[in-house]
């Protein structure tokens, strides 16, 4: 009992001057603030309670992003299978509920409704990261450079694939191709070479012939790929919710028409979901292109930090998970911000810490939360193992 | 690779997204973010339109036939709709109109967002009792809309037409077309549809959560011009009731022929005339039986009631679109051009006498083809012994053999004078082209010439399959050519493969009479605005004069009189009354096929020594156009020289 506390204080001792990565937290809270403000601003003429749901959630979210912080990231490769498993239950179990707006995704839970997808996402990633990771073997360093196997390949592939492939079924196209692009960026950076990407591409290639050859896309995701070239496409659904986000992103201009300004579209739902996956568009309308670039400056931030942690990560496994997160979190805003200015399809990816939703806001404060214990564990204590 | 390279290669990947994602934001809030505003400015005002009531149509006395009236009607603006309250919107209107819940909610959805549409005009009653529970159905209105009154029925209904909704065609042809406003579809409602429609009135308003925030003041509707018609109402009911007096006299004359044994195939039901100035070119009356009454298509038609119209040919107006073989009616052109021309008689054939330009009219023409042989061409229905008769007295009698040899004379000499020189006579007044009557689908009609028969001989070798024009025997390739002499013979008696409209036949006549200004013929005399004042004076452009001496001219319209007092008519207009010596025309029956009965025509022209009308009819497959047609335009021309109209009774059977 005495050798388990000197061993404590020890640690303590030597991690006393690893703090919270508080650039990580900073940017966390300013993005979570202005996207409660921008919920309010987007649903204040409707009479909903959005942005009092959200803030339950922000709050939530952060005691999970406090909690995960403080749990050393190495142990959840003793939990992983356990983890999945669950995972893998509630993706499954999602089908066994009633559709909402054409779509199980959700588990009705009174108070809100779970989507064990955001979950899947950090199982995901976590689970890649110690599949990829070096396991604890002498023969390999931990940080060192690093090859993976074809069958590593093939494994990665099979981690994503099962739950890539029942979250399509749901249907959330949007979401499986999440996955696809964490899958890829970690394989890069766990050590593929250009031939095994290549490959993993062609995969992807094939993946896409057999949806398009069997007609497995159903025809509102076709549309809503469509609709990026001609307008006209769907008018009173798809289309017209990305020429309504257009406009008003359109008349934002530099500077914006002005938070909770009259008239707006954002202000009056002629944008649907403009509190949800179209936040972006109240941001870009009320406060402009510098609102809009000072909202994507703060993602910068937050990916900058993210490949920091990385690269500080005091093994691999921590490393891993790190980026997989930065490929996350890089991905929805590249998709969802790029889907309100026209760029790419409505594919229905939020906008991390701003949308609406509460799986998805406190399974993003997880990952950041895991990745701030990457953080903090990143200095070696004395004695403890180097190359796990 | 190093791992720090790695990382490094993803976070440039991922400065290259975010600087896609700034450029992109750039170009469409600064670059383009002026244009996108105004745009989006003009987006979110709302137009509502209010129709205009459509212009009046007159006769040429000022006697209203069409007019407009208001009638209230249900419209739903979405805008004022939450979309919670949709179904038990849809579901109260429906019940309230008494209409199918789906059906509603079809038109609902159509609308679109922010979308404002009528939903059923309806009577005062209903109107009433909806306006009691308005302050209970949000986005409902009672709104007057203009509707079409025809006060005439089915008189005129050709020249007037009616209205429809515009199909994809009318859509793709004229822009701004609004769907669900009806349109003219036939007649001067469809020729003069822009003038009549008006301008829509508009009132432009911004709305937020179903309240008005900005309004534009709303501009009124401009209703459209009324239209006054050339045609006389009164005038139209007599010829109407003529047509279909004539049809009844044709079958009952059928009865008789089948009842003595004789070959019958069809009853007759089809006719129609035309009455035009031929000083003016302006179309006094036009009628086609069958006809329709247009306030079907107001009140909504049944497809039953619509096929069997059409298919009975009730919505072709057959005076303009009919094609019938001008027959005996065209003697008079090829007499026109036999005198003014100087078209010689054939020499050396029996029965023929060119220096006296007479011809023995004995029901047969015995002549030689190019090889020596012998060619008969025998009248079936001329009296065989006429005896020798020069120009007048044949058109008088209308004797076959004499026309035929003038066809004979110009087809042995077209070489010296040209072989199209009867073609193009009757194509100056006005035979094989449309008129350019302010009526849409108007026939053009066929002259037939010898570059026609070949451009359809090839066409019919190179399309096997599709029905003939020609006679196989035509396409014989040892043939000189597919167009006989006997085709131009033909022509000269308005047969073969000779078609033309009443109003191509009234047209010629007109010119014939007046001394050759073929003139655009015109149902409308003029536009008016809503206050009367004129817009535009409605006047026939002259399209051609053709050249025609006074003697001419006189010695045509003193034979036409002798028709109606000694020849092929006279049985038909003896009891005319005072003024017959005024009076003239022409009897005409249409030979068909074997298995049609003639088509019976005639084509008058009154008073000879100042022509002010031209009256021509046709009964289709009516029998002889003395027995049949000839009393029909008598009836009419009687009306016309203020005398009292007699009863329709059969004249000779003629030509």
């Amino acid at each position: 009992m005495t050798a388990v506390l000197t061993r404590l204080r020890e640690v303590a001792v030597v991690r006393r001057n690893n703090r919270t990565d508080w650039i990580l937290l900073g940017t966390l809270l300013a993005l979570s603030g202005f996207g409660l403000l921008m919920i309010y601003s987007a649903t204040r003429n409707v009479g909903t309670f959005s942005m009092e749901r959200q803030m339950i959630f922000v709050a939530a979210g952060l005691i999970i992003f406090a909690v995960a912080s403080n749990i050393d990231y190495r142990e959840y490769r003793s939990i992983l299978p356990a983890a999945s498993l669950i995972t893998l239950i509630l993706l499954v179990a999602v089908f066994f509920f009633p559709e909402i707006n054409g779509a199980q995704r959700w588990i009705p839970l009174g108070f809100f409704n779970l989507q064990p997808a955001e979950l899947a996402k950090v199982v995901v990633i976590v689970a890649l990261a110690s599949l990829l990771a070096p396991q604890a073997s002498r023969d390999e360093l931990a940080l060192g450079p690093r090859t993976l196997s074809w069958g590593k390949i093939a494994q990665a592939l099979l981690v994503v694939l099962i739950p890539g492939v029942l979250i399509f079924l749901e249907p959330d196209l949007g979401t499986s191709l999440v996955f696809g692009f964490i899958l890829f960026g970690m394989l890069f950076v766990g050590g593929a070479n250009w031939r095994q990407l290549t490959a993993l591409l062609s995969v992807v290639g094939l993946g896409a012939l057999i949806v398009w050859r069997f007609d497995l896309l159903q025809e509102h995701q076709l549309d809503r790929l469509a609709v990026l070239w001609d307008e006209t496409i769907d008018p009173q659904g798809i289309g017209y919710q990305l020429r309504q986000s257009k406009s008003a992103i359109g008349s934002g201009q530099l500077t914006g028409r002005g938070l909770f300004a009259e008239d707006t579209f954002t202000g009056f739902q002629y944008v649907p979901e403009a509190e949800n996956d179209f936040i972006f568009t109240a941001v870009a309308e009320q406060l402009g292109f510098v609102g809009g670039i000072l909202v994507m400056v703060a993602f910068v931030i937050l990916v900058w930090r993210l490949l920091v942690i990385a690269s500080n990560a005091r093994d691999r496994f921590g490393a891993l998970i790190a980026s997989g997160i930065a490929c996350m979190i890089a991905f929805h805003v590249f998709v969802n911000i790029g889907m309100t200015i026209g760029i790419m399809p409505v594919t229905g990816i939020p906008l991390p810490f701003m949308s609406q939703g509460g799986s998805f806001y406190m399974s993003m404060t997880l990952a950041l939360g895991i990745a701030n214990s990457v953080w903090l564990m990143r200095t070696p204590v004395p004695g403890e193992n180097q190359l796990t | 690779m190093k791992f720090a390279v790695r990382l490094s290669i993803l976070g440039m990947a991922f400065i290259a997204m975010f600087a896609i994602l700034g450029l992109r934001l750039w170009f469409v809030q600064v670059a383009q973010g002026p244009d996108i505003a105004q745009a989006a400015e003009d987006q979110t005002w709302l137009i509502k339109t209010t129709h205009a009531s459509r212009g009046d149509i007159y006769d040429r006395n000022g006697v209203p036939l069409v007019t407009s009236r208001l009638v209230p009607a249900v419209f739903i603006d979405r805008t004022f709709v939450q979309p919670e309250d949709r179904d038990i919107l849809i579901q109260r209107i429906s019940s309230l109109l008494a209409m199918e819940p789906s059906d509603l909610q079809l038109l609902y959805d159509e609308a679109g967002t922010n979308g404002r549409f009528q939903v059923a005009t309806v009577n005062t009653t209903a109107a009433y009792q909806i306006s009691e529970q308005l302050a209970t159905l949000p986005g409902v209105e009672i709104v007057n809309v203009p509707e079409r009154v025809y006060l005439s029925g089915d008189t005129m209904a050709h020249v007037i037409g009616h209205l429809g909704l515009p199909d994809q065609a009318d859509l793709d042809e004229r822009e701004g077309l609004d769907p669900t406003v009806r349109i003219g579809k036939l007649g001067v409602e469809k020729y003069y549809d822009e003038v009549l429609q008006g301008t829509s009135g508009t009132y432009e308003y911004r709305v937020r959560r179903g309240e008005i925030i900005d309004e534009q003041p709303a501009v009124p509707p401009v209703p459209g011009s009324s239209i006054i018609l050339t045609t006389d109402s009164e005038l139209q009911t007599v010829v109407e009731l003529a047509l279909e007096e004539g049809i009844r006299l044709s079958n009952e004359v059928k009865d008789q022929d089948r009842a003595a044994g004789e070959d019958v195939f069809s009853e007759t039901s089809r006719a129609a005339a035309v009455v035009l100035d031929p000083q003016t070119f302006e179309v006094l009356a036009m009628a086609s039986v069958p006809d329709f009454d247009p306030q079907l298509f107001v009140t909504g038609i049944d497809s039953e009631t619509f096929s069997a119209l059409n298919e009975s040919f009730a919505f072709n107006n057959l005076a303009v679109s009919g094609l019938y073989p001008p027959a005996s009616t065209f003697k008079a052109i090829t007499y026109s051009a036999f005198l003014e021309k100087g078209l010689p008689l054939p020499a050396d054939t029996d029965g023929i006498d060119p220096a006296n330009r007479e011809v023995n009219c004995d029901g047969q023409l015995i002549f030689e083809l190019n090889d020596g042989s012998a060619e008969v061409k025998t009248d079936w229905y001329a009296p065989s012994e006429l005896g020798w008769l020069d120009l007048h007295g044949a058109l008088e009698n209308s004797c076959n053999k004499y026309f035929w040899s003038v066809g004979l004379g110009a087809w042995q000499a077209r070489e010296q004078i040209g072989e199209n020189v009867l073609q193009d006579w009757a194509k100056e007044l006005g035979y094989g082209s449309a008129t350019g009557i302010d009526l849409a689908n108007e026939a053009p009609g066929i002259v037939p010439t010898r570059e026609l028969f070949e451009e359809w001989a090839e066409y019919q070798r190179e399309n096997p399959d599709e029905p003939p024009r020609l006679d196989p025997g035509r396409l014989n390739p040892e043939l000189a050519s597919p167009f006989f002499g006997g085709d131009l013979m033909d022509f000269a008696i308005g047969q073969g493969a000779f078609t033309a409209t009443p109003l191509q036949a009234a047209v010629s006549y007109a010119a014939l009479a007046n001394g050759g200004e073929v003139m655009e013929p015109r149902v409308v005399d003029r536009v008016i605005g809503p206050d009367g004042e004129l817009i535009e004076d409605v006047t026939s452009p002259v399209v051609r004069t053709v050249d025609i001496s006074e003697a001419t001219r006189r010695d045509l319209l003193t034979d036409l009189n002798k028709v109606v007092t000694t020849g092929t008519a006279a049985a038909a207009f003896e009891d005319f009354g005072p003024g017959l010596e005024m009076v003239g025309g022409k009897t005409g029956t249409g030979e068909t096929t074997a298995t049609r009965d003639n088509h019976a025509w005639f084509v008058g022209v009154a008073p000879i020594d100042n022509p002010q009308y031209v009256v021509a009819v046709i009964i289709e497959e009516g029998g002889s156009g003395g027995a049949i047609a000839a009393p029909v335009a008598r009836h009419i021309l009687q009306y016309l020289m203020n005398n009292e109209p007699t009863p329709i009774l059969a004249g000779d059977p003629t030509d």
